[in-house]
């Protein structure tokens, strides 16, 4: 049996009778990097909310670290790291004495790690510089430092990559699978931005209106993807009528569009079809094997469910 | 607990409120120091005292340390900070009780500063009669009123937790004053939480026909209402940020 670091047992909030997380069950495995994806008002930061006791469940269960977060909340939440949407700093305070208040209130304090973990997220230079001064980016990555200062085995981020640019991501994104892979940590991470999550997550789960539809690994998920084999064609009118011919069907197992045909099944054939194409005079520029990307399977999964 | 009071401080670096405050607590002082100068006002020391302690524990000290409660509440929120000293974490009581407690700090440094502004302002007017004795007793009477004046503010915590921005706090304490210099030598003046403070610790309570006991019941429902209210809401409720 798998060691859940993160796991819920229908998992409600309401608001008003309206549930905005709707009985979900995650399964967060230890060592592991979870992405949950969804779109804006899934319910993603909700959950995480809860997760982390600044929102109160109307129902069910969540146990972090196999444990009840309404009886062990002390001991598990020392052994957690969070940014929760924007991260929150004292304005007026330099980078430095914001993490040194939040470090001494852990009672872990220790001015050689500070200085570590800002020159982890590259802010070593702008630690005396005010909060208020930072840029979005800068503010985030403050967030993922003091997140990770106190060596959490667990991180909880809430949209992490916000506001930072390309260069920040891939900074980040390094930085999380370093924590993961070699550290063990286990990272629980949520975004809209699908090629995100496909980047850095070992498993991901998709939610949508507050339900969790699914949670697969990226392997699975890659499995699940829809391949199709594109020919690009010098007459499609005698193509479609060379694999209605076959015993196909336009629109059920190929479509055709501007010189392409776009062949859906019998995907192993498509050496013989490409023959055929040639047998009857059709130049045949191009034969591609393409796989769906995650954003139209992502599409296609919520409108499914 | 030490810790976290040490650690309010920090936060209070570079903030304008903090010196904001300590000018409040100067102000009184300063307008009896130019009625002296002006006006002929308090002759002596004695008289000085009673005048800043009646201004700032009955008329500035409502709305000053309503601005100060709702700062040390509601900058949590809006600067959203909150939700990280809650994961630290910190227990949400007491994180609620920390604050009441840097608030009172806050409040004896103001009561501090004011009655060592005035001992200044009184020697620069040339006024007679300080001494010593004057000056515990006088500071007493001030720090006695300024606490009582911390327990009725309670109700305040509430409002700065429901509303997080100041403008509630702002126009709450200037109501308050108001009320206070409304009901100032009425006979229900002691039933007043916000001026019962100054009236036990001035002993003008005796000027009126309810015993101070009842005042000290007043300001104590007040404060464990307020309490209590705080409370369930803060640690009951899901945080707002």
């Amino acid at each position: 049996m798998a060691d859940y670091i993160i796991k819920t047992t229908n998992l409600t909030k309401k608001y008003s009778k309206n549930p905005v997380v709707n009985s979900i069950n995650m399964h967060v495995e230890k060592g592991k990097i979870y992405g949950l994806l969804g779109k804006n008002g899934a319910g993603k930061t909700t959950t995480m909310r809860m997760l982390l006791n600044l929102t109160y469940p109307t129902s069910g269960e969540i146990f972090l670290f196999g444990k009840d977060t309404k009886n062990y909340s002390k001991e598990i939440y020392s052994k957690t790291g969070s940014i929760i949407e924007i991260p929150g700093f004292y304005e007026n305070l330099t980078a430095y004495e914001n993490l040194k208040i939040i470090s001494k209130l852990r009672g872990n304090y220790n001015p050689h790690d500070i200085t570590l973990v800002l020159e982890m997220v590259n802010l070593e230079n702008d630690k005396s510089k005010k909060f208020k001064d930072f840029s979005l980016g800068m503010k985030q990555r403050l967030g993922i430092a003091a997140a990770v200062m106190h060596s959490p085995q667990l991180l909880i981020l809430d949209e992490p990559i916000n506001g930072l640019d390309p260069f920040g991501i891939k900074e980040i994104r390094t930085l999380l699978k370093r924590l993961s892979h070699e550290y063990g940590i286990t990272i629980l991470i949520s975004s809209h931005i699908l090629s995100e999550i496909e980047n850095i997550a070992d498993t991901i789960g998709f939610m949508d209106n507050g339900i969790l539809i699914e949670e697969m690994s990226k392997e699975e998920l890659y499995n699940r993807l829809d391949k199709y084999v594109e020919f690009e064609v010098s007459d499609t009118n005698l193509a479609i009528k060379l694999l209605e011919e076959t015993g196909l069907n336009e629109n059920r197992d190929f479509s055709a569009n501007d010189g392409n045909i776009f062949l859906y099944s019998h995907l192993e054939l498509r050496d013989k079809f490409n023959e055929l194409f040639v047998k009857f005079g059709i130049k045949v520029k191009k034969v591609n094997l393409c796989e769906e990307n995650l954003e139209d399977f992502f599409t296609r999964w919520i409108s499914y469910n | 607990m030490l810790t976290f009071i040490e650690m309010e401080f920090l936060k209070l670096k570079r903030s304008k409120i903090f010196l904001l405050s300590l000018i409040g607590a100067i102000l009184p002082p300063l307008l009896m120091f130019i009625a002296v100068l002006s006006f002929d006002e308090a002759q002596s020391f004695d008289k000085l005292f009673a005048n800043v302690n009646m201004y700032m524990s009955a008329v500035f000290g409502v709305l000053l340390f309503a601005i100060i409660i709702s700062y040390l509440f509601g900058r949590e929120y809006n600067e959203h900070t909150l939700k990280t000293m809650l994961t630290i974490p910190i227990s949400r009581s007491k994180f609620l009780i920390n604050k009441y407690i840097m608030f009172l700090i806050w409040i004896l440094i103001l009561t501090v500063v004011t009655s060592i502004s005035t001992v200044i302002f009184g020697v620069i007017a040339g006024l007679d009669g300080f001494s010593i004795n004057l000056f515990i007793s006088r500071f007493g009477e001030l720090l006695y009123s300024n606490i009582l004046l911390f327990l009725t503010f309670s109700p305040f915590v509430f409002v700065s937790l429901f509303i997080t921005n100041m403008v509630p706090a702002m126009i709450g304490g200037a109501t308050l004053t108001l009320v206070n210099l409304m009901v100032y030598g009425q006979n229900w003046a002691s039933f007043v939480p916000w001026i019962s403070p100054y009236l036990i610790a001035s002993g003008e309570i005796a000027k009126y026909s309810t015993s101070p006991m009842t005042s000290y019941c007043v300001i104590l429902v007040t404060f464990v209402t307020g309490f209590i209210i705080s409370h369930i809401y803060f640690t009951k409720t899901d945080l707002k940020i």
